[in-house]
């Protein structure tokens, strides 16, 4: 089928073809492939955004040093970069910029609620959206209703990420059986959230993972603080007034420093601090300035599967190339994406959205880069199940997987040594 | 509902409160004075908080001393910001001095995301871990050292304000500009000297509390918006109004933290400015509409 845009196009192409005496034939196909990517490199979130970024383009450039895409006549990738602020408006805003900039494929945005801002425009305009990073379950499970109903015909948007669910359940499953190893058991644990979208919704599949699963521990309390709180101490008391076995936060980065450093001020005895999966607790910058303060913390995450040979290499490189930092959850997830889409252009051999759309579909990739179930596919949600996460801890000033056992590259530390 | 904790909370608050009214006293300086709201207020607390990052792990300074170099740094950046740029807008409508000092706050945004990076940075001070214990309650010692100095800070700047020549200038240019003029003060250098000293509390305040809070190049926006929150609360151009406005929302912040879910705790902050707008439209120490 026609339709309006590949109509323009191709008449648009051979009329400067024809224009320029060229023959049609050698400009049928894109030299060059446009990606839009929109994350939050400026504002809050910008280490992550920044790191996200350079994971993308790290992605690009090796697909393109590989030949680029060969079914499209070694059609080359390329990044149009755009940048959220750290805001649901702009990330709408951006998206629309990069595709009218002429992006055929949009990935991002990492904060959900940017994501679920860029979404409409994603279905509007027929442009498929691969979500690197957000695991908030309404964002892709909203338009597979819709398409459902039949209120839209083609779903265009579909996630490599671990949903909110996921996490949830993969966070108590983990803790169970590391409390059962550890030969522990802590009753009482201390939830703390950030109060935005991804906060609520991971803090809310958490305790209905607690409350499905029954391990043996319950949720004495759920404590929500603003996004870009500027002081949690009375926070920090109340945790430390339920006595608390276990504090379970789901953090952003600032307020990550803000809560260790009032734990440890306040000498509030845990046996752990184990995140059901959050940001703030495992990057490079994070443990440079919380030092000794962020030691023996846990967080269930997705994380590069240090125990595939190639995800090394791409480590050893993006440590090069970003002046230090790990390779981790969001440098990881970007890369794959565009791996991803590497695999469904190459599929596709065509930037038709239908196209493509139709192969992310069939999408069966292999050997993922990141701790993973299985191969990369997508369900009927457009999530991909296999998607996971893993129990990461910081011993000796660096992020290590330590569950589950199979992945572990060293034994967890737990209950945590007193100060 | 647990008395410690009250407690607790209270003492929180006001403790927290020194840098909130340090900050709002420099807001609300510069718009006695010229009657221009500073928007770039946060992000000049901000360069404070990199100023004292960079005396701490380039010259070894603990920021409870290296406060008086970023507050001395920040007094020449608000001279020359004065200087080159507000001098010339000083008769605008207010729109325009709005634009203006929005634009002066993305730039030192974006300077300090460009100098710093996005990631976050936190101070480490020989105090930053310490704490005292009054029976239940603890005292966090770098928040009592920093509301100290605040406290003390403030008040210099009203001995300045009262008892000398030169406060006493920055006064009369306040009260009366025209008068001032005709009685041979310079404004113009009065008026920079102002906007020098308002930058210098916040960035005292900044380096004050760079040991007890993370900062990012971003946190600039929302620090301004408490400081004009506060400074609106106490009175627009109210010394006394900024410094207590500073302490009251704080502790009701860190209450409305203790009673309610502490993600409402701004909400508690922004329904005062409300009340109060609604009962003393001129703020609490504002002296009406004139």
């Amino acid at each position: 089928m026609v339709n309006r845009r590949t109509f323009l196009k191709t008449t648009g192409v051979a009329a400067g073809a024809a224009a320029l005496g060229f023959p049609a034939v050698l400009r049928a196909q894109p030299k060059e492939i446009k990606i839009g990517a929109v994350h939050p490199v400026t504002g809050p979130l910008a280490e992550i955004g920044q790191a996200c970024r350079l994971g993308a383009q790290m992605a690009v450039d090796a697909v393109n040093a590989a030949g680029g895409i060969k079914s499209m006549g070694g059609a080359r990738l390329e990044l149009i970069l755009a940048d959220t602020e750290n805001k649901p408006d702009v990330a709408r805003a951006e998206a629309e910029r990069v595709i009218n900039a002429g992006a055929q494929i949009i990935t991002g945005a990492f904060h959900s609620g940017q994501t679920a801002a860029m979404v409409p425009v994603a279905q509007q305009k027929r442009v498929p959206f691969l979500i690197d990073i957000s695991a908030a379950d309404p964002i892709t499970l909203n338009v597979a209703e819709s398409v459902k109903k039949g209120d839209q015909k083609v779903q265009y948007v579909y996630r490599n990420f671990p949903t909110t669910r996921i996490f949830g359940l993969r966070a108590v499953q983990f803790m169970t059986e590391v409390f059962r190893e550890a030969k522990v058991s802590p009753k009482r644990v201390v939830l703390m959230y950030t109060n935005d979208l991804f906060g609520q919704t991971q803090a809310r599949q958490f305790q209905a993972a607690v409350k499905e699963k029954n391990p043996g521990f319950e949720i004495v309390e759920a404590i929500p603080y603003p996004e870009n709180a500027t002081d949690l101490s009375t926070e920090v008391s109340r945790v430390k007034a339920l006595k608390p076995d276990i504090l379970a936060p789901v953090t952003r980065a600032t307020t990550a420093i803000l809560m260790l450093q009032e734990l440890a001020k306040q000498r509030v005895e845990l046996m752990g601090i184990i995140s059901p999966g959050t940001p703030g607790l495992y990057e490079a910058g994070q443990i440079a300035q919380l030092k000794e303060l962020i030691e023996y913390v846990m967080d269930c995450v997705p994380w590069p599967n240090y125990k595939n040979p190639r995800t090394q290499k791409v480590a050893e490189e993006y440590a090069k190339r970003s002046g230090g930092k790990n390779f981790d959850t969001n440098s990881g997830y970007s890369y794959e994406a565009i791996l991803v889409m590497a695999d469904v252009l190459e599929r596709a051999k065509s930037t038709d959205p239908d196209a493509i759309v139709d192969a992310i579909k069939k999408t069966n990739l292999k050997d993922p880069l990141m701790v993973s179930g299985g191969p990369i596919v997508f369900n009927e949600v457009g999530d991909n199940p296999n998607a996971s996460t893993a129990m990461v801890q910081i011993l000796g000033q660096k992020p290590v997987v330590v569950w589950p056992k199979d992945a572990a590259a060293q034994k967890f530390v737990l209950p945590r040594p007193k100060a | 509902m647990d008395p410690t904790l009250i407690g607790q909370g209270l003492l929180n608050g006001l403790l927290f409160g020194g840098v909130y009214s340090l900050m709002a006293v420099g807001l609300t300086l510069i718009f006695g004075v010229m009657r221009v709201v500073n928007f770039a207020h946060g992000d000049m607390m901000v360069w404070g908080m990199y100023l004292a990052w960079l005396l701490a792990t380039r010259a070894g300074v603990d920021p409870y001393a290296g406060f008086l170099v970023c507050a001395a740094a920040l007094f020449v950046l608000g001279f020359a910001v004065q200087r080159a740029l507000v001098d010339r807008i000083l008769d605008a409508p207010h729109e325009m001095q709005i634009l203006l000092m929005l634009g002066v706050a993305l730039v030192l945004e974006n300077a300090a995301l460009v100098t710093f990076g996005p990631d976050p940075h936190r101070v480490r001070s020989a105090l930053g871990l310490s704490t005292l214990w009054v029976g239940p309650i603890f005292v966090d010692v770098a928040r009592l050292v920093t509301f100290a100095v605040a406290i003390a800070l403030t008040f210099v700047l009203y001995l300045f304000l009262f008892r000398t020549d030169l406060g006493k200038a920055i006064r009369a240019a306040a009260d009366n500009t025209y008068g001032a003029l005709v009685i041979g003060i310079d404004v113009r250098r009065v008026y920079a000297v102002a906007f020098g000293i308002g930058a210098a509390c916040v960035g005292a305040a900044g380096a004050l509390v760079s040991a007890v809070l993370p900062f990012q190049p971003s946190a600039g926006l929302s620090a301004s918006v408490t400081s004009f929150n506060i400074v609106i609360i106490g009175g627009m151009g109210s010394l006394l109004g900024a410094f207590l406005g500073g302490l009251l929302v704080s502790v009701a912040e860190s209450l409305g933290a203790v009673f309610l879910a502490p993600s409402l705790k701004e909400l508690v902050s922004f329904s005062l400015l409300i009340l109060i707008l609604l009962f003393r439209p001129a703020g609490l120490f504002g002296k009406g509409a004139a």
